[in-house]
């Protein structure tokens, strides 16, 4: 059966196809996919907490309720605030496939309860099919919500390092040394309203403040040059040399051995994943600079750039609609092993407790409370498994995306 | 080439100055007190005299360990802080100072405030001690430490009127009632007079030569790395006890990682797309995932002295005396490193032989190669005689970028295995906030890290002649 299905033939869709030929790497995308859809409804997938429930004869979606709660849209009803989840007969309840929390100590069966043995559970419903920790938290419900831990710090710490690294490698790889020309009046009033606006972001409170008066010194600083620039002193042009700058950023932080310089600024601050999440983007933008600084410095040469150059283009349009495009692709694959990388980082800092505010359990963390012998191996297995396998499927779809971008796998 | 290698070199300068700049500012504002860790003090409920001898005790190994400097050349602050905040001994005090500065900008009252609360601090410590008092001289002891640390208003007042009744408990409490209430009027005086403006005027205090930084750099530039604040010994010693592990594990895993990868390599890549390459990539692929502190966590479970094989050591390094033969002492080294040394090693083993099946592919389809078939040369000799010589030097250049990872990649199993070496040493000395082992380890990784590169990049060169790096 022939079919009269167009193919498509711009470049992201051969990617795509070519891709989907790599079944190892497919797979482990469908997978990685799951684990999202797990990390999203994590609260809905183990909950102490029913989905819903009548108690003395009202009915309440108390999941829901919580989520309210966070975002300050409503109260917790008072019937309901001091009651143990666990062990209240409601009239009618929907629990979650876990019916436990990560933080729910499950009293009868503390102390490392195997997945295998005896437990003192009501029924099979109740059963912790991955066993307790030390005072008796479920294992698996703890997997469950160390998921969403892992993949947001993966995610969100790759998207930082994408924009630092995909900004600083363009501006270096297209525009070099000598690409971007100045005025002396802008130099000096660039340097001087960057550093007046540092010190008014620091002596007014508040991240937001400060961030809108930092900007609000750059865009007076921008004015006062636009006067100077008449000024004959101060109107010659100087290059700017980005290149060297961008590249001499790479080398410092490639050179301090990078975990250390994770673990000496999460040393410092107040344990909390925001900062493990930035901390870790902001160490790991180097490789996806370099990689988009080399694929920048090919394609500024190539015929259709300086034909956009001779037709008057704009060069930052050129940057953006033109350069920038055409130099992801190899980005992508960083970031796949990079989300890898993030992961297995947070995992470790959370091992040695470092980062994450005590209450909280990760994967790594769980890992870390096994240190005995054959009582507590289920505790050591399984969160080093989830740890293990999310870092190898993201291995494998970068490898699957390497050979998708190669143009010699071509068939 | 000279030319090119000079450069680089040059160009170490600036990378290593903000480097030092970077370690320096990162550990100068790690929370917490050096000399307080150091000296250990317990001077809070001691008496006078022994309270008195402790801020002696301060000054001095403050003063000796050279903290009583400003830290850099300069600062940029604002019109309200005083040049000489630094002088002030105490790290909190200080910080609590900024915080004051920071809400009310007067320092002339701010200062006599803090002056008149330091009186009151030595008057209590002359308060003889009796069954009546007490209680309350713990209590109004407790509330002048308070107000050392605290700058929000109510609390600052709470301790104050505290204090005040704490003074009516017994009789020859009342001497403290007028220097209290001093206080408490300066205080008022702080809070009623801000100049708060002040602050958004900049204001750069210049310190000249005389600074931390200045000091630590140029004693590190001659070799003098100065005192571990630990254990007091001089950083070189503690260093070098913490490199010989660190380097000994990183050359026997990188010679067991070339040893084992490189075979694999030639294989995989002599039988390209075979189902021997399949399962050889494969089978490296999931080690290179596999997270090294879960597989040294399951390691010391089942063979190291858990429920299962008592087989090895769980932790440490070997301890060996004078009187052993080497045999013993080489099985004891066997014995004790065993395990870290699989860790180390099996990381490593993917990325070689995959850069070793790279090289050996491309060498096999060159013309050479089909020219020695062609010359009726069985495929064993083409293989190990031809191809080989020209996809091993690229391998063994990776060496130069391999060593320095090793070197400081090597926290987590350190930590896991409590080995004394290079990157246990730099978290112990992060965490207890040893600033000179902390500066000095993370110079010397640098410093290896960049020559590494260099000679890395020289080495490629060297080996093919394509590459040059005298033009663009």
């Amino acid at each position: 059966m022939s079919t009269n299905r167009e193919i498509k033939q711009d470049y992201w869709s051969y990617v795509k196809r070519q891709f989907r030929k790599n079944k190892r790497a497919l797979f482990s995308l469908y997978v990685v996919m799951f684990m999202l859809f797990i990390a999203v409804f994590a609260d809905f997938l183990a909950n102490e907490k029913p989905i819903v429930c009548t108690y003395q004869g009202k009915t309440y979606f108390p999941i829901l309720k919580e989520y309210a709660v966070q975002l300050k849209l409503g109260k917790f009803p008072p019937e309901l605030n001091n009651i143990i989840w666990t062990d209240t007969k409601f009239d009618f309840a929907i629990r979650p496939l876990i019916p436990y929390s990560p933080t729910s100590q499950d009293i009868l069966n503390f102390g490392f309860v195997s997945p295998f043995g005896k437990q003192d559970v009501p029924s099979i419903r109740w059963r912790h099919w991955l066993g307790t920790e030390g005072i008796g938290r479920d294992i698996l419900s703890a997997l469950i919500h160390g998921t969403r831990i892992a993949f947001i710090i993966g995610l969100i710490s790759m998207s930082i390092a994408s924009v630092i690294g995909i900004l600083l490698g363009s501006l270096a790889g297209f525009f070099g040394d000598k690409g971007i020309q100045i005025s002396r009046a802008s130099l000096l009033m660039g340097l001087l309203s960057a550093g007046l606006g540092l010190f008014y972001a620091n002596a007014v409170h508040g991240l937001f403040t400060g961030i809108f008066v930092f900007i609000l010194c750059l865009f007076i600083g921008f004015l006062i040059s636009r006067i100077l620039k008449k000024i004959p002193f101060l109107a010659p042009k100087t290059s700017l040399p980005l290149d060297i700058i961008v590249q001499r950023m790479i080398e410092v932080l490639v050179s301090i051995p990078r975990l250390f310089l994770i673990i000496a600024v999460v040393a410092i601050s107040k344990p909390s994943i925001f900062m493990v999440m930035v901390v870790i983007g902001l160490t790991s933008w180097t490789e996806i600079a370099r990689f988009i600084r080399a694929e920048l410095l090919k394609i500024r040469s190539l015929e259709y750039i300086e034909a956009s150059e001779a037709l008057g283009f704009p060069k930052w349009r050129i940057l953006l609609k033109h350069a920038i495009p055409n130099a992801l692709s190899p980005v992508l694959i960083t970031i796949a092993f990079g989300i890898a990388a993030a992961i297995l980082t947070e995992s470790f800092l959370s091992f040695i407790g470092l980062g994450i505010p005590p209450e909280t359990l990760t994967w790594g963390k769980l890992l870390s409370l096994a240190q005995g012998g054959r009582s507590q191996l289920w505790v050591a297995i399984f969160p080093g498994f989830a740890i293990f396998l999310t870092v190898t499927l993201f291995n494998l779809i970068g490898e699957g995306l390497t050979d998708a971008l190669d143009p010699r796998q071509k068939k | 080439m000279l030319k090119y290698i000079f450069k680089r070199i040059l160009l170490f300068i600036p990378t290593l100055f903000i480097i030092s700049l970077l370690t320096f500012f990162l550990s100068t504002n790690v929370p917490g007190d050096p000399v307080e860790q150091m000296l250990n003090s317990n001077s809070e409920m001691g008496s006078s005299a022994k309270a008195q001898a402790a801020e002696k005790a301060y000054i001095a190994k403050r003063k000796q360990l050279g903290l009583d400097l400003p830290t850099f050349y300069f600062t940029i602050s604002n019109q309200a802080t005083p040049k000489d905040l630094y002088a002030i001994p105490k790290k909190f005090h200080r910080e609590n100072l900024t915080k004051l500065i920071d809400k009310y900008g007067n320092w002339n009252e701010i200062n006599t405030y803090y002056n008149s609360l330091k009186e009151l601090d030595v008057a209590i410590g002359n308060v003889e001690s009796d069954s009546v008092n007490a209680d309350a001289i713990i209590t109004i002891k407790a509330d002048i430490q308070q107000l050392f640390v605290e700058s929000d208003d109510n609390a600052v007042q709470l301790a104050l009127k505290d204090m005040q009744t704490q003074t009516k408990v017994a009789e020859n409490l009342s001497v403290l009632s007028a220097q209290i209430t001093k206080t408490e009027n300066l205080y008022k005086e702080v809070v009623s007079k801000p100049t708060v403006s002040k602050k958004f005027i900049p204001a750069i205090h210049w310190y000249g030569f005389r600074n931390q930084y200045h000091q630590w750099i140029t004693k590190f530039m001659k070799g003098d790395f100065g005192i571990s604040y630990q254990d007091e010994k001089p950083v070189k010693t503690v260093i070098w006890e913490a490199i010989r592990w660190t380097v000994l594990l990183s050359i026997i895993s990188i010679f067991l990682t070339y040893l084992i990868a490189i075979p694999l390599g030639i294989v995989s890549a002599a039988n390209k797309g075979s189902m021997k390459d399949q399962t050889i990539s494969t089978s490296l692929f999931i080690l290179y995932s596999l997270p090294s502190f879960w597989v040294a966590t399951l390691l010391i479970m089942f063979f190291g002295g858990g429920d299962f094989f008592n087989l090895f050591p769980s932790f440490g390094v070997p301890q060996s005396t004078e009187n052993m033969s080497f045999f013993a002492k080489f099985t004891n080294y066997v014995w004790h490193l065993t395990l870290p040394i699989i860790c180390y090693t099996y990381g490593g083993l993917a990325f070689i032989s995959r850069q070793m099946r790279g090289a050996m592919v491309n060498s096999l389809s060159q013309d050479y190669v089909r020219t020695a078939r062609a010359k009726g040369l069985d495929e064993e000799k083409v293989l190990w005689k031809h191809a080989i010589k020209n996809s091993l030097l690229p391998i063994i250049t990776l060496f130069a970028n391999v060593f320095p990872l090793a070197i400081s990649g090597a926290v987590a199993l350190e930590l896991i295995f409590s080995i004394p070496g290079m990157g246990k040493t730099a978290y112990e000395a992060l965490v207890a906030r040893n600033y000179p082992v902390v500066y000095t380890i993370v110079m010397f990784s640098a410093i290896l890290t960049l020559v590494g590169y260099l000679v890395a990049d020289i080495l490629y060169a060297v080996v093919d002649p394509r590459i040059s790096y005298n033009k663009k």
